[in-house]
């Protein structure tokens, strides 16, 4: 019965859950394949709150889902990828050059980012969403999660390195450091894998030569 | 919905049919009812209103709402003239003489007087009604005839041509057409013949369509004095049922909602909803409105409200997929624009915005705000590659303003030295437009290894900055 690709397919709907297989959900490559084969489902969940750590802004984070986002903005029938309250302006150029679709991504402005970040997860208009936060409570991290899984939406949550020692409903969790070329990526929660570093290398690490 | 013109003459889809059968018209002949020898029933039949005695400004356009019962082809010739094209629905109101009765009748109700003449042009009806004689000409055939004895004024040409045309004697129209058409054209104008051919249905006459504007405003008057939102919204309920129906019934949606909030003393509370797709759904309107109406500072207590919808929106259902959005490739549907406008309600019209890569090589100038993506519509990526050829490594954040960057000899620092990686990439140009730039980027990390993106003005006295940060 399991030879029948299409099959297998509809089986991998969400919303079916099957005995035998615990832990099966739809995910995405992150585009980093020692990272996949640690990641649970190998991939970046498709729905559901993840967090990732970082000590400083600008360690990284981006670029470790670059990959991923662009994919996602890309794909047929894609879905929004909202940026909500960033530190900055993501910078069109870069983010055209690393393949993804701009006129897919949105960005929401400031005020009350939790209030909005909850919105854009619970809507379904987004495949992806990315926010900011210093200090969430548990149960507005809650409501995100549930949200997310509403909106069968990839949430992405920054928080500073500080929050590693605080629970988190988040699917996901991990912690980033910056390396040379590349970061070092610790898993601090998943279902299913084991903890420890990775090292990853960033696909353009060096800086293009000068032109002409 | 686009206004077309109506094209006097025959139609195309009644071009092709065979002629129809003479029909047996018992028409009580209170007024004269002129059919052909021929016994060919003219494609179109207009009815040509003319509004005699004193008529208030609006009253053609008051009259012109009311006929959007009889026919959807109105047309209005101001100041006076209104046409209805009545072929199509002769048979809903017993024949001609249905039809002008039911005509006069809201012409009565009205306070108007009027003529009422029917032709297979519009001009000749026009004319008709003009001359006062309520004539119904059936037939194509027997047109020229009854429009022959009419006098020239009725076709409201230039006094210098009517003047010119009665010095050679020509006072009637039957006299006009009998005129050879180059000379007429040569002497009196080429308009004056297009007009003539129009009214004999030479050549086509075109007619802008009246379409009614169709709003929806309601009031409630208030028994007592609200000040509560809550208690405000509850009360608009009614008005947003009615909306509710009123969309409904015209398959149409809103992109603008006004609510008036009266007061005793001071002037109306406005408070304007706008949205980003055209919305029939009143129970997501009154959400809305409830989100702009709690910012809203009232000063005094409510005692009316009253609801107002900008320009009605053809509404088109929902297709609503089998795969919800994000599965299998279920596509977005109503969810984008409902997003934006959650957003928009809560926190304001700049919430959300998207990003484009604008042409140009200052950082600054390389990227700009746009509309929200679109919601709908939208099936697959574009197959081009958008990368331009070889593109500089950019930064993945820009600060809003470059913010100056300390040095100690010689070397910029921020939270410690900074090491610069690599070549630097000149950005020498804006000359033409009072912001040019002159500057070296360089790729920089700090002591923890995050990059940054800094520049040195290539100006004396050749400071730095920090201008981005690669994330």
């Amino acid at each position: 019965m399991d030879g029948d690709p299409k099959l297998a397919r509809l089986l991998e709907h969400p919303a079916i859950w099957r005995g035998r297989s615990a832990a099966r959900f739809a995910v995405l490559p992150s585009g980093f394949a020692p990272l996949d084969e640690r990641l649970p489902g190998k991939g970046w969940p498709r729905s559901g709150l993840i967090e990732i750590l970082t000590a400083r802004f600008g360690s990284g984070e981006l670029q470790l889902l670059l990959p991923a986002l662009g994919a996602l903005t890309r794909a047929a029938g894609a879905r929004w990828c909202v940026w909500v309250a960033p530190p900055l302006m993501p910078f069109a150029p870069a983010l055209a050059a690393a393949g993804v679709v701009l006129d897919r991504v949105a960005v929401v402005g400031g005020a009350r980012p939790l209030w909005a970040f909850e919105q854009v997860l619970r809507s379904g208009a987004c495949d992806a969403a990315l926010a900011w936060a210093r200090r969430p409570k548990p149960s507005e991290l809650r409501r995100l999660q549930l949200a997310a899984e509403r909106g069968r939406t990839l949430g992405v949550l920054f928080r500073p390195w500080s929050a590693a020692r605080e629970a988190s409903p988040a699917v996901l969790r991990l912690g980033l450091a910056p390396l040379t070329a590349g970061a070092c990526v610790t898993l601090l929660k998943g279902r299913s894998t084991d903890r420890g570093a990775i090292e990853l290398t960033w696909p353009e690490h060096r800086p293009a030569p000068l032109q002409g | 919905m686009a206004l077309l013109p109506i094209p006097a003459g025959t139609q195309p889809d009644e071009a092709q049919s065979p002629p129809a059968a003479p029909a047996r018209r018992a028409v009580p002949l209170a007024v004269p009812v002129v059919a052909g020898a021929s016994g060919v029933v003219a494609a179109e039949l207009w009815a040509g209103v003319h509004l005699s005695g004193l008529a208030p400004a609006d009253a053609l356009l008051r009259l012109a709402r009311r006929a959007e019962r009889f026919t959807p082809r109105v047309s209005l010739e101001p100041p006076d003239g209104l046409l209805l094209e009545v072929r199509g629905s002769l048979h809903l109101f017993a024949g001609v003489t249905g039809l002008r009765r039911a005509v006069t009748e809201e012409c009565r109700r009205l306070g108007l007087t009027a003529v009422l003449a029917f032709a297979p042009t519009p001009l000749a009806a026009l004319a008709l009604a003009r001359a006062g004689r309520a004539h119904a000409v059936l037939e194509m055939s027997a047109l020229v005839g009854q429009l022959a004895p009419l006098p020239l004024a009725t076709l409201r040409w230039p006094g210098k041509i009517c003047e010119r045309l009665a010095r050679c004697g020509v006072r009637t129209v039957g006299a006009a057409l009998r005129l050879p058409r180059a000379g007429f054209a040569r002497r009196f104008g080429t308009a004056q013949l297009a007009v003539l051919d129009a009214l004999t249905g030479r050549s086509r006459d075109l007619r802008s369509a009246f379409r009614a504007r169709v709003r929806f405003r309601r009031r409630r008057e208030l028994t007592c004095e609200l000040e509560n939102h809550q208690v405000i919204l509850a009360t608009l309920a009614p008005l947003f049922a009615a909306l509710a129906a009123f969309l409904t019934e015209r398959q149409c949606g809103v992109v603008e909602l006004e609510c008036l909030l009266d007061h005793r003393h001071a002037p109306a509370t406005r408070c304007v909803l706008r949205l980003a797709a055209p919305m029939a759904d009143a129970r997501r309107l009154a959400e809305l409105l409830g989100e702009r109406l709690e910012r809203l500072p009232l000063p005094e207590p409510v005692r009316g409200c009253e609801l107002r919808s900008a320009a009605l929106v053809p509404q088109r259902p929902d297709c609503l997929h089998l795969w919800q959005p994000g599965e299998h490739g279920g596509g977005l549907s109503s969810e984008a624009s409902g997003l934006i406008e959650s957003l928009r309600a809560r926190l304001g019209e700049d919430a959300i915005h998207g990003l484009a890569q604008l042409e140009g090589h200052r950082p600054e100038k390389a990227w700009g705000k746009t509309a929200p993506p679109a919601a709908a519509g939208y099936r697959a990526a574009p197959r081009r590659r958008t990368r331009s050829p070889p593109v500089m490594r950019r930064p993945l954040w820009l600060l809003p303003m470059p913010r100056s960057l300390r040095v100690r000899d010689g070397k910029p620092r921020r939270r410690g030295p900074l090491r610069l990686i690599g070549e630097p990439e000149r950005i020498e140009t804006g000359w033409w437009d009072g912001e040019e730039i002159a500057r070296d980027y360089y790729t920089a990390a700090d002591i923890h290894g995050v990059l940054l993106w800094i520049f040195r003005e290539r100006e004396a006295p050749h400071h730095w900055y920090l201008h981005g940060v690669f994330g």
